[in-house]
This record gives structure tokens, sequence and C-alpha cells, in this order.
């Protein structure tokens, strides 16, 4: 994938920079919004990571820019970095058409299933196939395969395994999972929605794949390792 | 040391003047009346002069005085006051009456004077006898005179007396009335929390006090903007530390994600420990800086609910590089209050319990109502806050002796600041079966 990194701290930009290409990905760094704004408008990246505080044109200016620009910068999901935190700045990032939002000073990790769940997010937008370690969904003709071997899913598990894959390493509310599910009509109370997880639980977990209980509040599904 | 009182004071300088003016007002018309009073009495003794003068006969060069007994004691009769009377000759020689009855010294008519012990009033009537003039003095005790004086004293002195009583009385209550503005304002102000630095509002203040209250206000706004200028500082320090801690941290986990041989390992991992606490601290400091009587940042309308909610993901993440079980459970509970610095009390709560209970613990945290009250609560099954402790480790960078880990003592302290913030009040007890702690964050009454 091919990522722009907008960051005026060089220490922190070569240190991006790095990492996210030891994750295979290719990436140019620029510090200047100016010149984040012309090379998005020349080139077609994957990914833009944003730092909210540059020099001159600030990063709030080159993120309306780049919306603003040919095809509202297409599909191209915008990570924003800032160090300030004021709840103003994040709506108003978000607002902006920010896709994600970190506070510096932020944990490589984070950041790199961050950028992982992003792109995943912006790929699945344009193809029909989703996947995550041995599991692949093929979301129009709703099969599913577990090791390339069919996978029997209920309407209902299959509902609630598209949630918790929209959302990996992220933990989903079960009100989450009920407003997602409850197209079917009928009232679907929690618990309900355990015997869904627990099913799906049941069918996945051979294959490694694993859905975390996040006490009182819902279920993770994990990365695949 | 009390203050010099108002009213006093003005007590004070109204008393000797309210005092000249009563004595005065008083003198002014008693003297106008008693003249006519005294003259009418002196008259009637003239009146008994004349009556004696009648009873003088002339025997060539005698002089001889009869006056029926029954008459002389009409004469002598009074209710109040005994009535002397002497009859001295034109050649000066007494002829009849209480001899010695002092004459009015000169020409004087009439004249105070002592007879008997007691003071006596004596007028001296002319009376023709033969071709010539005998003098009847006829004096009389004071006691009536006495009596009149006192009255008419009374009399001129109690409407002044009234006047000034009153006079007293309305400054007592009007100083106090007066003052009930300066009152209301000082009022205002103790009811004020610390961290309110908004001008007074002089609309109702008294044109006395305006400048008062405007050198108060004055004073006020520049706290204010010193205040802020010192958040903005502070702010600004942190926010400015972040960028190349970020930078720091992005290279040292970069290092460790490379084969390094075991000595540089555990030096990065030792920078890497350090600059994600320095990061904290920033960002502790910065919420302290905010929590800060007068930093009072815009308050809102804030569900601890949502604010759980908006955080949890991060917080699970950090329980599971921890192994602990990180739980919820979640009741609406609105609150007002500044979401920044709720989600900083949580966050160090949440992180407290994290940092200091061993590996697997288990970590409730609770948001809600109670008894009408907003409340969030974080609860863990460690060690525990020895009760001892409770309010030491409230206390800006203590931390109680012989804990693990590299905490900076900073966070029950931020805690404490963005309750008191809030008007909330910080409770650390023992976890349910007396393990672990309980640290809750109640409301006031929205």
């Amino acid at each position: 994938m091919r990522l722009l990194i907008v960051e005026d701290d060089a220490p922190l930009a070569s240190g991006l920079q790095r990492i996210l290409e030891a994750e295979g990905h290719a990436v140019d760094v620029t510090a200047r919004g100016e010149e984040a704004v012309l090379a998005a408008s020349q080139e077609k990246f994957d990914l833009v990571i944003l730092d909210i505080g540059l020099p001159q044109m600030d990063g709030f200016e080159v993120l309306r820019r780049l919306r603003a620009g040919p095809g509202g910068g297409g599909p191209m999901p915008v990570l924003v970095l800032t160090a300030r935190d004021a709840v103003d700045d994040r709506v108003r990032g978000l607002d902006l058409g920010a896709d994600d939002y970190m506070v510096k000073p932020f944990a490589m990790p984070e950041l790199t299933a961050r950028v992982r769940a992003l792109l995943r997010r912006s790929q699945a937008h344009g193809g029909p196939r989703i996947a995550h370690g041995p599991l692949q969904l093929d979301t129009v003709a709703r099969r599913a395969f577990l090791r390339s071997e069919p996978l029997e899913l209920a309407a209902r598990e299959w509902a609630v395994l598209e949630v918790l894959l929209a959302r990996v390493e992220k933990i989903v509310s079960k009100e989450a999972i009920i407003q997602a599910v409850a197209g079917w009509g009928d009232d679907l109370s929690p618990n309900a929605i355990e015997v869904y997880v627990s099913r799906l639980r049941s069918k996945l977990e051979p294959a490694g794949i694993k859905i975390r209980t996040v006490r009182g509040f819902g279920y993770m599904l994990e990365e695949f390792k | 040391m009390a203050g010099r009182s108002l009213r006093a004071h003005l007590l004070r300088m109204l008393l000797p003047p309210i005092a000249g003016a009563l004595a005065l007002g008083a003198l002014v018309s008693y003297f106008p009346t008693i003249e006519p009073a005294t003259h009418a009495y002196d008259q009637a003794l003239v009146d008994i002069g004349l009556a004696v003068g009648l009873h003088v006969r002339v025997m060539q060069t005698e002089y001889r005085f009869e006056l029926p007994a029954a008459v002389e004691q009409v004469l002598r009769t009074d209710r109040f006051d005994k009535i002397y009377y002497r009859v001295v000759s034109p050649a000066g020689l007494e002829i009849a009456g209480d001899p010695g009855l002092p004459a009015p010294p000169g020409d004087a008519v009439a004249h105070d004077t002592i007879y008997d012990g007691a003071k006596v009033r004596v007028v001296s009537v002319q009376s023709p006898c033969g071709r010539s003039t005998c003098t009847v003095l006829v004096g009389e005790t004071m006691v009536k005179r006495e009596r009149l004086a006192r009255e008419l004293l009374l009399q001129s002195i109690f409407p002044e007396l009234f006047i000034a009583i009153a006079t007293l009385l309305i400054v007592w209550f009007g100083v106090k009335r007066g003052l009930r503005p300066l009152a209301r304002l000082s009022e205002e102000i103790k009811s004020r929390s610390a961290g309110d630095l908004r001008p007074i509002d002089a609309a109702g203040a008294p044109e006395e006090t305006r400048p008062l209250v405007g050198a108060l206000n004055g004073l006020l706004t520049e706290v204010s903007a010193a205040s802020r200028k010192q958040q903005r500082f502070l702010a600004d320090a942190a926010h400015q530390l972040r960028t190349p801690l970020a930078g720091l941290r992005a290279h040292a986990e970069l290092a460790l994600a490379q084969p390094l041989p075991e000595a540089s390992r555990a030096q990065v991992e030792q920078v890497h420990q350090a600059t994600v606490r320095t990061a904290r601290l920033a960002n502790q400091l910065l919420a302290l800086a905010r929590a800060e009587p007068g930093a009072r940042s815009t308050t809102a309308l804030v569900d601890l609910k949502s604010l759980a909610e908006d955080e949890a993901d991060a917080w699970v993440h950090q329980a599971l590089e921890r192994d602990a079980d990180l739980g919820f459970e979640l009741a609406p509970a609105p609150v007002d209050g500044d979401a920044f610095l709720l989600r900083e009390a949580l966050a160090n709560l949440v992180h407290n319990a994290l940092e200091y209970s061993p590996r697997g613990a288990r970590i409730t945290l609770r948001t809600g109502r109670r008894e009408g009250s907003a409340f969030l609560e974080v609860e863990d099954d460690g060690p525990g806050i020895p009760a001892a402790e409770h309010s030491r480790v409230l206390e800006r960078f203590y931390r109680v002796p012989g804990t693990p880990g590299t905490g900076s003592g900073l966070g029950l302290a931020i805690v404490r600041e963005i309750a008191a913030s809030h008007g909330a009040t910080l409770a650390i007890n023992e976890g349910m079966g007396g393990r672990g702690c309980r640290v809750a964050i109640t409301f006031p009454h929205g």
C-alpha cells in the first residue's frame, strides 16, 4: 500500500516511516501541508497520516483541501495525529472528514493496528471479500469459508460476525451488535447475542479465531496471530 | 481583631452633637416658659404683701400691725409651700412677721435666698403707711416653683429626647439597611467557588460601593488573566512535549522490534518506559493545570456512561497487556462538567487499578446514579490501600511505601482536584469482601 505521512517533527516522521515500511508499505514523507495537498492531487495514496500542528498551512486546512479536491480524495482514509486533545479538535477533525484520530504520543502497535483497520475498511469498501486469517467472507454471495472449507452460518450469526469483522481488535458493545442485527424485525435481547456469539466461537475457535468477552460491555474479535 | 464598626463609629460621631442639640433645645424652650410662670408666682406673693401692708397702722411715730389670726392663717396657707412675711418700717425697723427674712439687695424687687434652712423666694412690696412707705417682704419656699421647673423641663425635653432616640434608632437600623447591598456583595463573593473569577455584577450595588466593586473587578480580571496565561503556558508546554515524546517512543519501539544484544535491549526498554512515563506525566500535569481553580473550562452536560464507553476500547487493550479482566457496569450518569477532566479522572482511576493490581486482577468500572447522585467508581481486587494511607494517597507525589511500579504519585491527587472542581466527593473504600480498593466519585445532585 502507498502511504503519505505529513508530519513536521523529523524524528517522529522518520520513526513512523520506518515502522510502516517494516509493515510492507511504500511511505512518502513531507513536513509541509502545501506539499501534501499537491502530492495527493498528483498521485494516488491509499492512506494519509496527517499531523494537525503543521507550520503555515495546518492539518485542518490540509484535510479540508484534500476532501474538497477532485473526488473528495476518493476513499482515501485520513488518520489525524495531534498533540492537542481538546474535544473540539477531535470533533472538528472528524467533521472535516478524518477517518480516525490519535493523540500523541501513541504506542506504535496501536498506530499500526489502526492503519491496518483503516486500510482494510477502505479495501473492503471496494471488494466483496473480507478476510480474517483463515476465515473468508464473500459478502455478495453470502458465503463463508474457513481454511477454504465452506462454513455454515445462520443469518444472525453472519450478521454478528460481520459487525465484529468490521472492527477487529476493537471492542463492540452488545447494544451496537443488537442495533446492527435488529434489521430482522423482532426484539433481540442481550442474551440472544450471547447465544450467537457462543455458536460463532464453537465454529471459529478451532481455527484459532478468538472472540473475547468484555465483561459488562460486549465483545472483541482478536487480531489473528 | 475586629475591624472598626461603621455603625459604632457613626453613633460615636452622632451622639455628642445630638446630646448638645438636646441640651440647647431644652434650654431654649425652658427659659421662655419658666419666666412667665415665675412671674405669676411672684405676683401672688406681691398680692399677699399688699394684703399684709393694709394691716399696718401708724400711731404718731409708732407703727402697729394688727392681723387677725384667721386672716393670717388664710394668707399663710398654701398647699405646697411655707409662706413667710416681714413688715419693715420706713426707717428699717422690724414691725412684725418673721424676723430676719432677707430683703432683696439694692433696688431688686425679688430674689432667691435661704431662710430657716430652706431655699426661699422673697419679694419686696412697698406699702403706704402714714405719709411714708413701709416695706413688706413676702417669702415662699420653692417646692411649687421647683416642681414647675421640673415639669417644664421635662415637657420641653421629652419631644427632643424622642427625636434623639428616633435618630439613634434610625442610624442603628439605617446603617444595617444601608449596608445591606454590601452584605449581599460579600455573600455573593463568599458563595463563589475558588475558580469563579467572573466580574461582580455592579448593577445592584449602591453608588457609594461602585468604586469598591470596580476595584475588586479590576483585581479579578487581572487574576483571571494571569491564571489563564499560566494555564495556557502549562497547556502549551504539555502539548509541545508530546510531539518529541511521540518521536522518541516511535524510535524506541522501532529499536525494540529489531534483534538486539541482551544488554542493549534492556537499555532501550528503559528508554521506552521512561518515555511512556514522561508522556503520562505531561498529561497529568496538563490535567492538573486544567483542574486548578480558575481554570474552569467550558462545562457541558456529560454522560459518564458514554464517556466510559468512548474510552473503553483503549482501557481494555491496556488491561489485556496486563492480563487484567476489565469489566463494566455502566448506567446513564449525566453530570455538568468538563469532559476532558472527567475522562482524565476516569483514566487515572483505571490506570491506578491496573498499575497497582497483580496480573490477572479483576477490575470493574461503574457509572450510574445512586440516591439521585451521579457517580463513577473503579473497583479492583488488588492489594488495596491501607486505611491509614487513605488521606495521604490524595497528596501530590505521595506513593504508598513499598509500592511497586513507577507511578508519579499524581494520579489520585489529580482525581481529587478534578472531583473538587466539580463539587464532587471522592471516597476510597475497600472493595467487595474486604479485598482490593474501591474509589468512588459522587457528584452533587443534578
